[in-house]
């Protein structure tokens, strides 16, 4: 499933990049898209939305605080 | 807004100041004492991990996962570097210019996203509908085709619907860009995202709110940064050999120089070594390719949001290169440069037969086009009974039963097909009964009022040559051509022919060539053009499939508009790499030959260029949301229409 959510807090494109690495790095994840100045996150995984809104909240606190991250 | 006490980064930038501040003080307080060996260095060194120290901690973490070149362990990497040489007020400061940057920066991307997403924000949440007799309010992703939508004064329509009963003003400024208000009526459709102004109307929903208009807006512009142009891909590669190439730069600034230098004096000098650290330290400074990676997507980002403000929805980046570089401008004809509304302008029944009656017979064999033609041919008898067995030629006309008799309704080559035969002279829509011709009925289209100065507009933005393409035949297209001020003309051309004359054209040319239709039958000529153009596609997916630019309405003078924003957007692109560049190389060259060092602080100077460049180069992106200017100063820039 292909899920779409949004994330405030990303202050730059390099932000962004790392974000993104972060959420690819992790097992369920086939694949990550983030749009730093659309604020849109896709993500493609296995997992269902509220395991998968789960997991990325969780890559945005691995990164920083003042990420915060909502189903669109 | 945020708390002040709660912004920890502008408190790191005022604790750092502070101590900057307070490291001056000591260091004057202190001259010519021997406690200030030990008292500057240690509040300079302070102040510098108040400010930096997040920095530092971001650069550890990257050094860890690999991210060497990361720009937090660059500016670590410079301002710890400036204080081992003993450039200990210069330490904190670069820090501190770097995070006073990076703050205004991020004011001014989330400014720029907010500005920029106001535009968009024509997608309602919530729906009044009308369900068993009481109105409730939902969610609009809630309402279900067939729902009665019910629309007060100011509230936004949630989907895509057609009203049922009453009467108000709509304001499709948001999906349009025009703000002059448009009646609703029974039977009128709304697409979501349009205001009701004043009245109170019902209606009953097309689609739901994922595929109405508004959505379908969204979606577009959404993606539309996802296909890159030209510049923006530029900047991607450029700003991955970017950082390593100064970094290299650096060291062998850095290290090199004094090489040679002790060499040939034949001892090691520690204060030669020391300059050309120093300097090398600038070439760091500037080492982000920030001002870039930022602004030049935001430019698009911006020309896009603006172009949507204006009715105007380009896909990608890419279409903006292509439409600003076309060169051949090719148009469809009818409903494109014409209203594409026929009316009959005379009917010629064959001897022997009544008007009405031939009328009739026409308007029933019609009865099931949708063919713009075949409207016009209705108009005189709406209520005639439906044909039976209706075929569709396509380019030629239809076949069909009525009466149980075999009637054709078409042009020349489909009375040729079955071998009726045509008076000579007589010219238009010929009817033929049972193979044998029985009349004909002449309809002409009318011009667009925006054609002619959207025409000569374009001429003014570079466009070479201008072509019509058109199924119809030689004489009326001419006619139009000639009105419109078209150069070439290429009639009687089936669909597919279309294709083919676009792709002949193509081959004769090296220049990018654009192509504005209607989307609904030359999708795949739309999509063949280096740049298509659908007009008031938004509708259509086939349309929104093939197209490169979506116009919302039918008017003309969104074409030269949609190229004027191309136009622009990429030259503010194009500023901002030249700028952020120049400024760079500059300071590389500056720091590189000493003239740097010859400021006090020249890091300072090299810091504030880097960041202040970045800013300047964002505020520039932004200008792209603003434009165009407001129609009022567009008027003596718009050149006379010569028709």
């Amino acid at each position: 499933m292909t899920y779409k959510f949004t994330v405030s807090g990303l202050d730059c494109p390099n932000c962004a990049k790392k974000l993104t690495a972060i959420i690819e790095s992790k097992e369920d994840v086939e694949s990550v898209k983030l749009n730093f100045l659309t604020e849109d996150l896709t993500v493609t995984t296995e997992l269902d939305a509220i395991d998968a809104l789960e997991l990325v909240r969780a890559c945005g606190k691995e990164f920083s605080k003042n990420v915060s991250i909502d189903r669109k | 807004m945020k708390k002040l006490w709660k912004d920890k980064d502008l408190l790191r930038i005022i604790g750092g100041g502070l101590l900057l501040i307070a490291g001056f003080i000591v260091k004057i307080a202190t001259k010519d004492h021997a406690s200030a060996k030990y008292a500057v260095p240690i509040v300079f060194a302070v102040a510098l991990l108040v400010s930096g120290l997040e920095v530092f901690w971001e650069a550890i973490r990257g050094i860890f996962k690999g991210q060497l070149l990361d720009e937090t362990f660059l500016m670590s990497i410079a301002s710890v570097g400036a204080f081992i040489i003993g450039e200990y007020a210069e330490a904190p400061a670069v820090m501190l210019f770097y995070l006073v940057g990076e703050y205004f920066e991020h004011r001014a991307v989330r400014r720029s996203r907010a500005s920029i997403k106001t535009l968009m924000e024509i997608n309602p949440d919530r729906a009044l509908v009308s369900r068993d007799g009481e109105e409730v309010e939902i969610d609009a992703t809630d309402v279900k085709i067939g729902d009665t939508v019910v629309l007060r004064p100011g509230s936004r329509v949630p989907v895509d619907c057609t009203v049922v009963s009453g009467n108000a003003d709509i304001n499709t400024a948001a999906l349009t860009g025009e703000s002059l208000p448009v009646a609703a009526y029974a039977g009128t459709a709304l697409q979501s995202g349009v205001i009701v102004m004043d009245g109170v109307l019902y209606a009953k929903a097309d689609r739901t709110s994922e595929t109405s208009a508004a959505a379908r807006v969204l979606n577009l512009v959404q993606e539309a940064s996802d296909r890159k142009s030209r510049q923006e891909n530029f900047i991607t590669g450029f700003a991955r050999v970017y950082t390593p190439i100064v970094v290299g730069l650096a060291v062998l600034v850095a290290f090199l120089p004094p090489l040679f230098i002790c060499l040939s004096r034949g001892g090691f000098d520690g204060a030669v070594l020391r300059e050309w650290v120093y300097r090398a330290l600038m070439f760091l400074a500037v080492s982000c390719p920030c001002a870039l990676v930022i602004s030049v997507p935001l430019a698009f980002f911006g020309g896009i949001g603006g172009a949507a403000g204006q009715g105007i929805l380009f896909k990608g980046g890419c279409s903006f290169d292509s439409l600003a570089a076309a060169k051949i401008a090719v148009f469809d004809k009818t409903g494109t440069l014409t209203k594409g509304a026929f009316s009959v302008t005379e009917v010629r029944p064959a001897d022997g037969l009544g008007k009405d009656e031939f009328l009739r017979l026409v308007s029933s064999a019609e009865a099931h086009s949708t063919h713009p033609i075949a409207l016009a041919l209705r108009a005189g008898a709406p209520d005639a009974p439906a044909a039976e067995n209706v075929r569709e030629v396509p380019g030629k006309g239809l076949l069909a039963v009525v009466g149980g008799r075999e009637v054709a309704v078409g042009n020349l080559a489909l009375m040729a097909d079955i071998g009726a035969d045509v008076p000579a002279g007589t010219e238009g829509i010929y009817v033929a009964r049972d193979g044998k011709y029985i009349g004909a009925v002449s309809i002409a289209d009318t011009i667009r009022p925006g054609t002619v100065p959207a025409l000569s507009e374009l001429r003014h933005l570079g466009i070479r040559e201008t072509v019509m393409l058109t199924g119809d035949a030689e004489a009326p297209a001419k006619k139009i051509a000639a009105a419109a001020g078209i150069d070439t003309v290429k009639a009687k051309l089936l669909p597919e022919e279309k294709y083919a004359a676009l792709e002949d054209l193509m081959s004769r040319t090296h220049e990018k060539v654009m192509y504005v239709g209607d989307g609904i039958n030359d999708a795949p000529v739309l999509a063949r053009a280096d740049v298509g153009i659908a007009m008031g596609g938004i509708g259509s997916d086939a349309a929104i499939e093939a197209a490169d630019v979506i116009l919302t309405t039918d008017a003309p003078e969104k074409i030269p508009l949609a190229r004027r924003i191309a136009k622009k957007t990429l030259r503010i692109a194009e500023e901002n790499i030249v700028f952020a560049l120049f400024v760079k190389i500059a300071v590389m060259v500056l720091a590189a030959t000493g003239v740097l060092s010859l400021f006090a602080g020249g890091m300072w100077v090299a810091v504030f260029a880097d960041v202040g460049v970045a800013l300047l180069a964002i505020l520039n992106s932004l200008r792209t949301v603003l434009y165009p200017p407001k129609p009022c100063c567009k008027a003596n820039e718009a050149p006379a229409a010569n028709a």
